[in-house]
């Protein structure tokens, strides 16, 4: 079955739009601080997976979209739109907008659906829009509803990163799950005009070094999209518990798991492309911890950089690269900061895929939204707009939300080919499926 | 220079204390004439004596059978006016709807869709500038099938919202009047734009299991005025069936009315309208006065479809493309006017106070005979009702009337407000104005309240209202949960 096929399979596409129950206010705007703007070219893309179940056939598209009113009352950035100040700095207009919703319908069963490859699997069930080209009118977040023939349900979710970064992500909407299940709303989360313009002196380019981290790219203008970007692939490879503990042990067992797949990631990558553009330095991208119910909007990522000096990661040992990506990392987040002028909020960087990127998806939960008490059978969850080197999105607990959790996972947002190859050489080194 | 204003003040105060004078004069003529007549009458009875009265009725040599045919005679006279007499219609409550958060339409959503529905750059231009001055707020709300785009404005969807609509405003009524179903007597249901079989008045029967024998009358087709044609309706029917009580709904259904084209004259309606329905018990019986709130004084019509400019200045018809909708004219507002002329000229006389009515001749009697350049003399109705309820068709038709009556700020804020807060409702608009008052605190027993309507046709009615009891806020209505909020300074121009 071919892409096109697949993509064929979803159909009878409805949109409509939800907005704010309540009026947000006249001339309320959300600021967007210099990080959310480094990281406005990528979009968090998430389906979750819901089994036929009494509960989810009982579901109608009203039921869905009515806790929807009081979830944006509540989140009422996400319904406003880009507007930008006399300089050119962008910013949101909380004009209460709205979300798009789309419904479909899909004419295979889930359990046939989930038997297709990754990269071909998410991409049909979430809107692929980006903000642009008319920046006043493009939708921040959708929200996909497709129906499945057996009565399953797949929600898909698009996100856009400047508002903020995957675990806000997952809190916006997870809040929707608990509102839908009849919790009551919680006291205003955000209050009004949460983001006290800051005096943003005109900043000059940094003295020092430009960070490595990110890439400038050609100015975006009004389309957020990164040009030329060669048309990515996914795939998603669990790593066993035991796998992993095989692996700790064996090498050093003080370096954490997300480290050490970021190293094992590296090293494969490099072989698979010696002889071409190794991959010399990699960018690591945490989150701040945050609490699972707090509703800020921002993207608090902490970015550094880990570089091999001369020789090639390939020919290091793993065990050497782990203890490199644990201990030699260079933070990066300030400089980044700084990079953005204050007043036009240029230039236009992408973050994911400047160098190979490992994100650490810890404290993103997607186990958080459930349909009236029912869990996701599966969730596929990739960021959109990865530059060229490609990006490892590393999930602490696997990437199946329900059903006990196998171990971590590893997205890999890479060129198909180069996924391939990968796979290859972890069957061979590690007997890794 | 400091004295030059002064003699304006000093004279306009003592032009206000004329004024005053004469109004009372006039309006009081009779008594003022009664009392120095019985004063003489009094005086000669005291100065005759009582032999002299006595004598006086002796000389006119009535017997016992005179004296019994006029007391039949009386008697009769008086039987035949009492059954003669209209039968009084009294208000005994109504209920508008109150629609969900769930249907709320922002501007920026508003134009957001229109720009995705249509093609042409410029329409959509010219809906952004009607917004801007529209005078509508950020909380009106249009039906779920508009929300889709391209809109879905299935059959289907036309009837749910019907029936969300209707059925919440009965529901509130019956709720706050303690009414039963099987004891409406008379139901009369005015949509102008939808109405499928089986009507709206057989939906309404079926749901709320009314009785076989009930009146019922499904009005389409008659406009934004069609609110007051149906009191119209009912009153009459009231007149010829004794000891009975009438449901009035009024109504309009967005969905299958939305115009997906590009013709400007065509695209005000998308606008403007919005959703919205009033339910309202009307009884005859005489025991029911005690619990009214309004007893109804006049209905007064107009119709000027004779005029073949006002036919056709509010004209559903389908565009160049093939797509159906309701086209406005651009002298709309001048056929307004002479409506509201018309209208005036027939409700002036039942309700103006004598002085007015007098000014008003004597200037027109001037006019025609004196000199045709005087300014013709504009009656006050102040003086007339403590309220007023102008439909809210629009910006421009509140401030046309404002300005044609010389109405203040505060006498069309109920019309701007609802107009504000929930658009223009239709028929249903004058209901939502009046409970805006009502939950203001402003009614008090006594009060006389004008509701004027305009639509198609082109029609212009008015009915007028007597307040029989004192409305004590919080009123329980659509404006109980933001009622507080109001009044809002409304811009010229919304800056979007």
């Amino acid at each position: 079955m071919g892409v096109n096929s697949d993509a064929a399979a979803v159909y009878g596409h409805k949109l409509s739009t939800v907005v704010p129950g309540s009026v947000s206010g006249e001339t309320v705007v959300h600021e967007l601080a210099d990080m959310d703007l480094v990281m406005k070219l990528h979009y968090v893309r998430t389906v979750y997976y819901f089994q036929q179940s009494e509960t989810v056939d009982g579901l109608t598209i009203v039921d869905l979209k009515k806790p929807m009113f009081r979830w944006l009352t509540s989140y009422y950035p996400v319904t406003g739109r880009i507007r930008r100040t006399e300089a050119g700095r962008p910013l949101v207009k909380c004009n209460d907008c709205g979300v798009r919703i789309v419904e479909a319908n899909c004419c295979r069963t889930l359990e046939e659906w989930l038997q297709v490859p990754h990269s071909a699997r998410w991409r049909p069930l979430v809107p692929d829009k980006v903000l642009g080209p008319d920046l006043r009118f493009s939708p921040m977040v959708y929200v996909q509803f497709t129906k499945f023939q057996c009565g399953g349900m797949a929600i898909g979710y698009s996100w856009s990163h400047v508002l903020g970064d995957p675990v806000a992500g997952t809190n916006c909407i997870n809040l929707w799950g608990q509102l839908l299940a009849g919790n009551p709303p919680p006291k205003s989360l955000l209050p009004h005009s949460a983001r006290t313009p800051t005096a943003r002196p005109a900043r000059q380019p940094p003295v020092s070094a430009t960070p490595l981290s990110v890439k400038q790219v050609e100015p975006a203008g009004d389309l957020w999209l990164i040009a030329d970007a060669c048309k990515m692939a996914t795939d998603s490879i669990t790593i066993t518990e035991s796998r992993l503990k095989h692996l700790q042990s064996e090498k050093l067992n003080s370096v954490p798991a997300f480290e050490m797949i970021s190293a094992l990631f590296w090293h494969c990558l490099a072989s698979v492309r010696r002889g071409g553009r190794e991959p010399r330095v990699v960018t690591i991208c945490r989150h701040k911890p945050r609490a699972k119910k707090c509703a800020e909007l921002s993207n608090e990522q902490m970015i550094s950089t880990v570089s091999t000096s001369h020789a090639s990661p390939a020919d290091l040992d793993l065990a050497e690269l782990a203890l490199l990506v644990s201990k030699q990392k260079v933070d990066e987040t300030t400089l980044v900061e700084e990079s953005i002028d204050g007043d036009g909020g240029k230039p236009d960087f992408v973050v994911y895929g400047a160098n190979l990127t490992f994100v650490d998806m810890e404290g993103v939960d997607l186990s958080g939204l459930d349909i009236k008490g029912e869990k996701p059978v599966q969730v596929d969850s990739v960021i959109d707009g990865v530059g060229d080197e490609g990006a490892v999105l590393v999930f602490p607990q696997g990437a199946d939300a329900g059903g006990g959790s196998k171990g971590p996972a590893a997205v890999l947002i890479l060129p198909e080919d180069q996924i391939l190859k990968l796979r290859e050489v972890l069957k061979r080194e590690f007997d890794m499926a | 220079m400091p004295m030059a204003p002064l003699p304006e003040f000093s004279s306009s105060v003592k032009l206000k204390y004329v004024k005053l004078g004469y109004q009372y004069l006039v309006n009081n003529f009779v008594t003022l004439l009664f009392i120095p007549v019985m004063a003489a009458v009094y005086l000669e009875l005291v100065r005759m004596g009582p032999e002299e009265i006595v004598g006086l009725w002796r000389s006119l040599h009535i017997d016992l059978i005179q004296i019994l045919c006029s007391f039949f005679v009386i008697v009769f006279a008086a039987a035949v006016y009492l059954t003669s007499r209209p039968q009084p219609v009294y208000l005994m409550d109504y209920a508008c709807f109150k629609p969900p958060i769930t249907c709320r339409v922002p501007f920026a959503t508003f134009l957001e869709h229109t720009r995705l529905i249509s093609s042409d750059e410029k329409s959509v231009r010219f809906q952004m500038r009607i917004l801007e001055r529209s005078g509508l707020g950020e909380e009106t709300c249009l039906p779920p099938a508009i929300h889709y785009i391209p809109p879905r404005p299935t059959m289907e969807a036309s009837r749910a919202e019907a029936q969300l609509v209707i059925f919440s405003a009965i529901d509130d009524l019956v709720r706050k009047t303690g009414l039963k179903p099987k004891d409406i007597d008379i139901l009369v249901v005015n949509c102008s734009l939808f109405s499928p079989t089986p009507s709206l008045s057989a939906m309404i029967i079926n749901k709320y299991k009314l009785r076989s024998n009930v009146r019922s009358f499904n009005l389409s087709g008659m406009g934004c005025s069609a609110g007051l044609i149906s009191i119209d309706l009912a009153r009459d029917l009231l007149q010829v069936h004794r000891s009975s009580n009438a449901l009035v709904i009024s109504t309009e259904i967005i969905t299958p009315n939305f115009y997906g084209g590009n013709q400007r004259s065509m695209l005000l309606p998308n606008c403007l309208f919005r959703m919205g329905a009033a339910a309202i018990l009307l009884s005859n019986r005489r025991r029911d006065a005690r619990r009214a709130k309004y007893r109804l004084v006049h209905v007064v019509r107009t119709h000027k479809g004779a005029d073949d400019r006002a036919y056709r200045c509010v004209y559903q018809e389908e565009d160049a493309e093939g797509l159906p909708g309701i086209s406005l004219s651009k002298d709309l507002m001048a056929i307004a006017g002479e409506a509201l002329k018309s209208n005036i000229t027939t409700i002036g006389p039942l309700v103006l106070p004598m002085s007015e009515q007098l000014l008003f001749f004597l200037t027109l009697v001037g006019r025609k005979l004196i000199n045709p350049k005087w300014k013709p003399y504009i009656p006050d109705f102040k003086l007339a009702f403590e309220h007023f309820c102008i439909h809210a068709g629009g910006r421009a038709v509140i401030d046309e009337l404002q300005k044609n009556l010389e109405l203040s700020a505060e006498h069309v804020e109920a019309s701007r407000m609802t107009l504000h807060r929930f658009g223009n409702t239709s028929s249903s608009s004058l209901w939502y104005e009046l409970n805006y008052i009502e939950s203001k605190g402003r009614m008090r027993r006594g009060d006389r309240v004008w509701q004027i309507g305009f639509g198609s046709g082109f029609k212009c009615n008015s009915a007028v209202w007597k307040c029989l009891r004192t409305v004590k806020s919080p009123v329980d209505g659509p404006w109980s949960d933001c009622i507080d909020r109001y009044p809002v300074d409304i811009p010229e121009v919304v800056k979007l």
